[in-house]
């Protein structure tokens, strides 16, 4: 591991003066946020991280679930993910978020875990995590010896020739389907970020994986209101049974009205550069009857542009079969 | 089935005498050990798997804080070559010591070794250590060919010719078998991933060499050590108090062992080196992916006529392992035309070496994936195609089988699985939406002794001590050689102390073959003999001693009393009061025997059997598989702790699910390396994976084996397994998967 | 026999747990040159200091661990892991390294109260909390409920996943857990146990449940 500088602010201020004097937010940043560490610190065993100084936010008060005046809620960065998934008004409100975090990595992870740190969770493409390895990413312009090698878990969405790096988070996928907000403070003061803009895709700058700047804080995301008669689900398709990431993952949101469907959310996981929202799917289910074909035709529709790699065609089926039976078992919720 | 008394300690469901310590983080494991002055060594991984190493740049790793040396071919000073002995001595998969040329063989090759006062500076110095390499193609071409193979390779167990065993004519009576199966399995590279990680600390005295090391075998470790440094055995001390297992993988020294050795002499202090769990897949063994043709011809009843078994498996440039899938065919059913035969694949990988059950688990994935298809294409039931061709004698050599109940095992398994329900047509079968597949297979390991030495003390304070130099691997080793003392002294388990891992203790076996069990125990018996004997002398001898006028032999001890035969044990004297009367603190006893298991002139086939029923779940809609229900039965000699015993199996049925499920080592074709090198690409069963699974034990005692007819079982449970669930996975599917793991885009159609 | 076994043996030698030596003491003398272990108190540490020169650390950082109820002020690496820091500098060796990167849960231990893994923590963020490793739970002749259960339904082969298992189930005794198996085995699949003793170890969390 690269010496470093450990710094814990006393205040939200002090901490961003001192993040706004990295180079970077992105790959390569020479200042980074600690939170839970579950990234940082696995990344910086394997010197793909290397900061100069770590700043500790853990003790900054960013840990508070609220409330929002207009019905929705507010998740403090530092929140654990377990402390999330367990709220009431989350396993009430936005069953999909429980689900979605209480299926990712295992009970420890969970309870170190930030909401911060998994919206800039990286991906666990091998080549990225080993140095020795030429990775775009790590790396701009070095090359994608993933698009040549072992890519069986890598992205069908999103991808571009340089990068085909999937974005693991499980969290991330049910608060696109949520349409969550993202509050930064920067050096600049204050702004927000809706959920579908904070990612961006790898294009010809796989290692700008966000909007962050230098100095940037994520302090809170907030949920809009519940949608009233909401049917929530998460569904994961892996390998094992547990301790795994997705294979193809999906969060749906279904209100439905006689027998039509008045109101869908749709995201993926585990297919996508980035937590992958579906318009095309939410399109293809709003005023149609809940059945079925109709959500067949939804997840063909969600998968209509994947593109495979050598070793990862079956995810694309996976994930259709993924999202037809997550919308099923979601209208019969 | 018992012949002992009703106290007596064996067979008996036994918690473990070391378990209190496993459960309070008491239990020292090698890298548990601390020593003052202690350093800490990380080796340098090669990045490259063929070339050459031009040059090493360590200046920035030496200057950085903490750092007490960079070492490499320069300046590591000698190792020599530890070179192969008749049996199981000096044995090491990787004969070449590390650093002794610049040829890089394989990815992860260690090329230096950063020494500094933390983990964290030497960490930091192997990282920053620079290679220049003249990089060659390298071959880790998964589809196998048989290269330019010797007629015969030597083994530890002895030469295996190419075509290792043969009888009849099979290519004929294969050509004109009226009902044939013609088609090839592989199994992919796996690595053994002990939770463990290898490790070894290295302390040097003068001439005296004292190392801490995970290994399985440490009388075995001595030798090789004492060779690659020049030493006498005597000066070689290795130590293994608590082993997190090991699978094979830990059976005889890998490079990083001497490089430790080497390091502490050239800094004169304790060096630690913990092999990372990426290096684990690199460094430190795998088991060999495998390619299996099998031919099989039957007649329309489904005897069989015609059985061919040639495989080939994938090898390092370096190593000389012989992956022997054809361990258990010549035997395992009867047919009068066979083949077995291999061929090798040169690849720029790390050595291969025994992984859990070697050759015979991946060679009876294929044979019994073979014997289900033939069943599949005879239209008929596998188990009674299995019946149908049980032999009545190892047909491979004309011996009689010392136990075999091979026939009980299907019989008793099918009964507690209810496979009589099973309706054969593929998907047919469903349960709470899901389908089932219901899949069976067989078993078989080898069964035998290695030599053993131990010795026993009977002490003053009433307790009693034995030791042996093999080691507890987590299969219960401590607790069975407390068991034994018991038995023969009558003392409770509470008052027995073993001391093992430790090569100053008289030669044990290494923990391996699954023989340790079978090989100490009449070693035990005949120390606690002697110690006994020399006890009674005392009763006689002893002034003051109600036993004064006795004959020795008119002398008992029983439940840790000494009385006289004729009057029965009602008044015996507790052998701890006769001692402190003689002034003596202990009596101790030695013994030894010999090794039987792979013997020149077997009188009889010697193997245990067993076999596997497993239900599988399908659900098509999400692509979603799971075990769901495992019965095993083991026909492996009398069980000394059903407790532990029970657990052995189990575990190696989960492990079994991780083979035809998860488990793949994927060598990166572009640079040679193993690219899933940890525990989230490389998948092992997890516990939500992990069925019921329902053990039964035969338990008739093998008395071939030794005086209590019990065999080892670590390794059995995972024979058969893959084999049974592939063919759950065909019932609920109707895909046959011949090349594991079992993945989802196999099942997606 | 070790120097804690003579410390902690009752005089009675019927009432004496089981023995087993950890390569000190009397087999340790059969050998010249050999060089002892150091013995471990009874909180289960060993005292390097006596003839350790110390490491050199350039950099360190003042610490203060408060450990199984015991405060620790130490200099470290700020890159040192919470596991490396209890293991190598605290010496409490309880604790295992599996992976070194969360993928295994053989580091497990408690901060707070909640289960989390030491490898993917730096020491430092720890300063001052509250961390109970497995030498906190119990011992050999007091121990924990989950830890006799272990015991009892031989919950482990080698005993490596073992203290990761442990700190793991006394953890969930106290998490939102349903009262089945499967449950169960949910949230145990963060601790590998390759030589497969999943079946045992939640039998062995059930009992204990159920006489909670």
């Amino acid at each position: 591991m690269h010496i470093f500088e450990f710094i814990r602010p006393t205040d939200p201020a002090a901490a961003i003066a001192a993040a706004a004097q990295s180079k970077t937010a992105q790959q390569g940043a020479d200042v980074r946020f600690m939170g839970g560490g579950t990234t940082l610190i696995d990344l910086m065993k394997l010197n793909v991280e290397t900061p100069d100084r770590v700043l500790d936010i853990n003790r900054l008060s960013l840990d508070k679930i609220e409330d929002t005046a207009d019905g929705g809620l507010k998740i403090g960065a530092t929140v654990r993910n377990s402390d999330l998934a367990n709220h009431p008004k989350v396993q009430k409100d936005y069953l999909v978020l429980s689900q979605a975090i209480l299926n990712g990595a295992s009970a420890q992870i969970r309870n170190m875990a930030t909401v911060g740190g998994n919206l800039l969770q990286r991906t666990r493409c091998v080549y990225f995590r080993d140095t020795a390895m030429s990775c775009n990413k790590r790396e701009p312009g070095s090359g994608c010896p993933a698009i040549t090698g072992h890519n069986r878990t890598l992205a069908i969405l999103g991808t571009s020739e340089h990068c085909i790096a999937t974005n693991p988070s499980d969290m991330c996928v049910a608060m696109a389907a949520l349409e969550a907000t993202i509050h930064v403070q920067g050096s600049k003061g204050s702004r927000v970020v809706s959920f579908g803009d904070f990612h961006l895709l790898p294009g010809n700058t796989p290692h700008r994986e966000t909007v962050l700047e230098p100095g940037d804080l994520i302090t809170h995301v907030t949920l809009p209101p519940p949608v009233v008669g909401s049917k929530q689900l998460y569904l994961k398709l892996r390998d094992r049974a547990s301790y795994e990431f997705a294979l193809a993952s999906a969060a749906v949101m279904l209100t439905i009205a006689s027998g039509r469907i008045t109101h869908a959310r749709v995201a993926l996981g585990g297919v996508g550069t980035k937590p992958w929202r579906s318009p095309e799917a939410e399109t293809a289910l709003a005023g149609k009857p809940a059945n079925d074909a109709t959500f067949r035709q939804a997840a063909e529709a969600a998968l209509r542009n994947a593109k495979a790699q050598s070793e990862n065609k079956f995810k694309i089926e996976l994930a259709r079969r993924c999202l037809t039976y997550a919308l099923k078992m979601a209208s019969m919720s | 089935m018992t012949e002992t008394s009703t106290t007596s300690p064996i067979g008996r469901d036994t918690p473990r005498v070391d378990g209190p310590r496993k459960v309070t983080g008491l239990a020292q494991y090698t890298s548990d050990f601390l020593f003052p002055g202690m350093l800490y060594g990380v080796p340098v991984e090669a990045t490259i798997a063929n070339g050459k190493l031009l040059a090493l740049d360590t200046v920035a790793a030496e200057k950085m804080p903490g750092v007490r040396a960079v070492f490499h071919r320069a300046n590591i000073g000698r190792i020599f070559r530890s070179t192969p002995a008749p049996g199981f001595d000096r044995v090491c998969e990787e004969r070449r010591p590390p650093f002794e040329d610049d040829v890089i063989q394989y990815y992860g090759q260690y090329i230096a070794l950063a020494v500094a006062d933390t983990f964290e500076a030497a960490k930091a110095a192997a990282d920053a250590v620079r290679a220049t390499y003249a990089k060659e193609k390298s071959n880790v071409e998964a589809r196998l060919e048989a290269g330019h193979d010797p007629d015969v390779v030597f083994t530890t167990y002895g030469p295996v010719p190419r075509e290792q065993s043969k009888r009849g004519d099979p290519e004929g009576a294969f050509a004109s078998a009226p009902v044939k199966l013609d088609e090839t399995y592989v199994t992919p590279a796996e690595t053994h991933n002990p939770l463990e990680l290898h490790a070894t600390t290295a302390i040097w005295d003068g001439t005296m060499l004292t190392l801490y090391d995970s290994t399985q075998g440490v009388v075995n470790a001595r030798s090789v050590l004492a060779q690659m440094f020049g030493l006498p055995k005597e000066n070689v001390r290795v130590i293994s108090k608590f082993l997190g297992s090991g699978f094979g993988g830990k059976l005889y020294p890998w490079t990083h062992v001497p490089l430790a050795a080497a390091a502490a002499r050239q800094l004169g202090k304790p060096v630690k080196l913990v092999v990372s769990r990426k290096m684990m897949f690199q460094s430190v063994g795998h088991r060999a992916r495998t390619q299996q043709r099998m031919r099989l011809g039957a007649t329309r009843e489904g005897k069989l006529v015609s059985l061919m078994h040639d495989y080939v498996y994938h090898m390092s440039m370096l190593g000389d392992y012989h992956e022997d899938c054809g361990e258990a065919t010549p035997f395992h059913y009867s047919v009068p035309n066979l083949r077995a035969s291999f061929g090798r694949a040169r690849r720029n990988i790390g050595a291969t070496a025994d992984m859990r059950g070697p050759g015979a688990v991946p060679g009876l994935y294929a044979t019994e994936s073979a014997m289900n298809e033939l069943a599949d294409n005879l239209k008929m039931d596998p188990v009674q195609l299995r019946l149908l061709n049980e032999p009545r004698l190892d047909e491979s050599n004309g011996l009689l089988f010392s136990s075999r109940h091979y026939v009980e095992c299907l019989n008793v398994g099918a009964e507690k699985f209810g496979w009589a329900k099973r309706n054969p047509a593929i998907g047919s079968m469903k349960r709470d939406g899901l389908t089932l597949g219901w899949g069976m297979a067989g078993a078989a390991w080898i069964a035998g002794r290695f030599e053993a030495a131990a010795n026993v003390q009977l002490r003053d304070d009433g307790t009693v001590r034995v030791a042996c130099a093999t080691q507890d691997i987590g299969t219960g080793t401590y607790t069975i050689l407390a068991q034994l003392a018991s038995e023969k002294t009558g003392v409770p388990l509470d008052n027995i102390e073993v001391e093992l891992g430790d090569s100053a203790l008289p030669d044990g076996p290494i923990s391996g073959g699954s023989l340790a069990t079978s090989s100490v125990i009449p070693a035990v018996f005949k120390a606690a003999d002697q110690a006994i004997a020399s006890l009674l002398i005392i009763a006689v001898t002893t002034p003051g001693s109600p036993f004064l006028g006795h004959k020795p032999d008119d002398l008992a001890l029983e439940g840790g009393r000494i009385f006289v035969k004729a009057e029965g044990p009602g008044k015996g004297v507790p052998f701890g009061d006769l001692l402190r009367r003689a002034n003596a603190r202990l009596v101790t006893g030695s013994g030894s025997a010999e090794m039987t298991a792979f013997a020149p002139n077997p009188k009889f086939s010697k193997h245990s059997f067993g076999c596997h029923f497993v239900e599988v779940t399908w659900q098509a809609e999400i692509a979603r598989l799971r075990v769901s229900r495992v019965v095993t039965v083991m026909d492996a000699g009398r069980i000394l702790n059903p407790l532990t015993g029970r657990n052995q199996i189990q575990g190696a049925v989960v492990m079994g699910i991780g083979m035809a499920l998860f488990e793949e080592t994927i060598y990166d074709p572009q640079n040679g390396a193993p690219i899933n090198s940890n525990l989230a690409d490389y998948m092992v069963t997890v516990n939500a994976d992990a069925p019921p699974i329902d053990v039964t034990f035969l338990d008739y005692p093998d008395k071939e084996i030794n005086e209590l007819g019990a065999r080892g079982i670590g390794e059995i449970g995972l024979a058969g397994i893959a084999a049974a669930i592939t063919d759950a996975v065909h019932h609920a599917t109707g895909v046959r998967v011949r090349e594991l793991p079992v993945r989802i885009e196999n099942l997606l159609v | 026999m070790s120097n804690d076994d003579l410390k902690s043996q009752p005089a009675d030698p019927t009432r004496r747990k089981f023995l087993l030596t950890s390569g000190s003491g009397v087999a340790a003398s059969l050998v010249v040159g050999y060089v002892p272990a150091l013995a471990r108190d009874a909180a289960g540490e060993v005292d390097l200091a006596p003839t350790a020169e110390g490491p050199n650390i350039e950099g360190a950082v003042p610490i203060t661990l408060r450990i199984n109820g015991r405060e620790h002020s130490l200099r470290i690496d700020p890159r040192t892991t919470l596991l490396d820091c209890i293991r190598e500098t605290v010496t409490l060796t309880g604790t295992k390294k599996g992976c070194d990167h969360g993928q295994c849960g053989a580091c497990t231990v408690h901060v707070n109260g909640k289960r989390v893994l030491s490898c993917l923590n730096l020491a430092l963020m720890h300063d001052g909390e509250e961390i109970t490793t497995v030498e906190g739970l119990g011992t050999p002749d007091a121990m924990h409920p989950m830890q006799a259960a272990f015991l009892a339904c031989d919950a482990y082969q080698c005993g490596y996943c073992t203290s990761g298992q442990i700190m793991s189930a006394v953890a969930l005794l106290k998490e939102p857990c349903g009262t089945d198996d499967a449950s169960v085995k949910e949230l145990m699949s963060g601790n590998i146990c390759r030589c497969g003793a999943y079946s045992n170890i939640v039998a062995a969390i059930q009992q204990v449940r159920k006489n909670v």
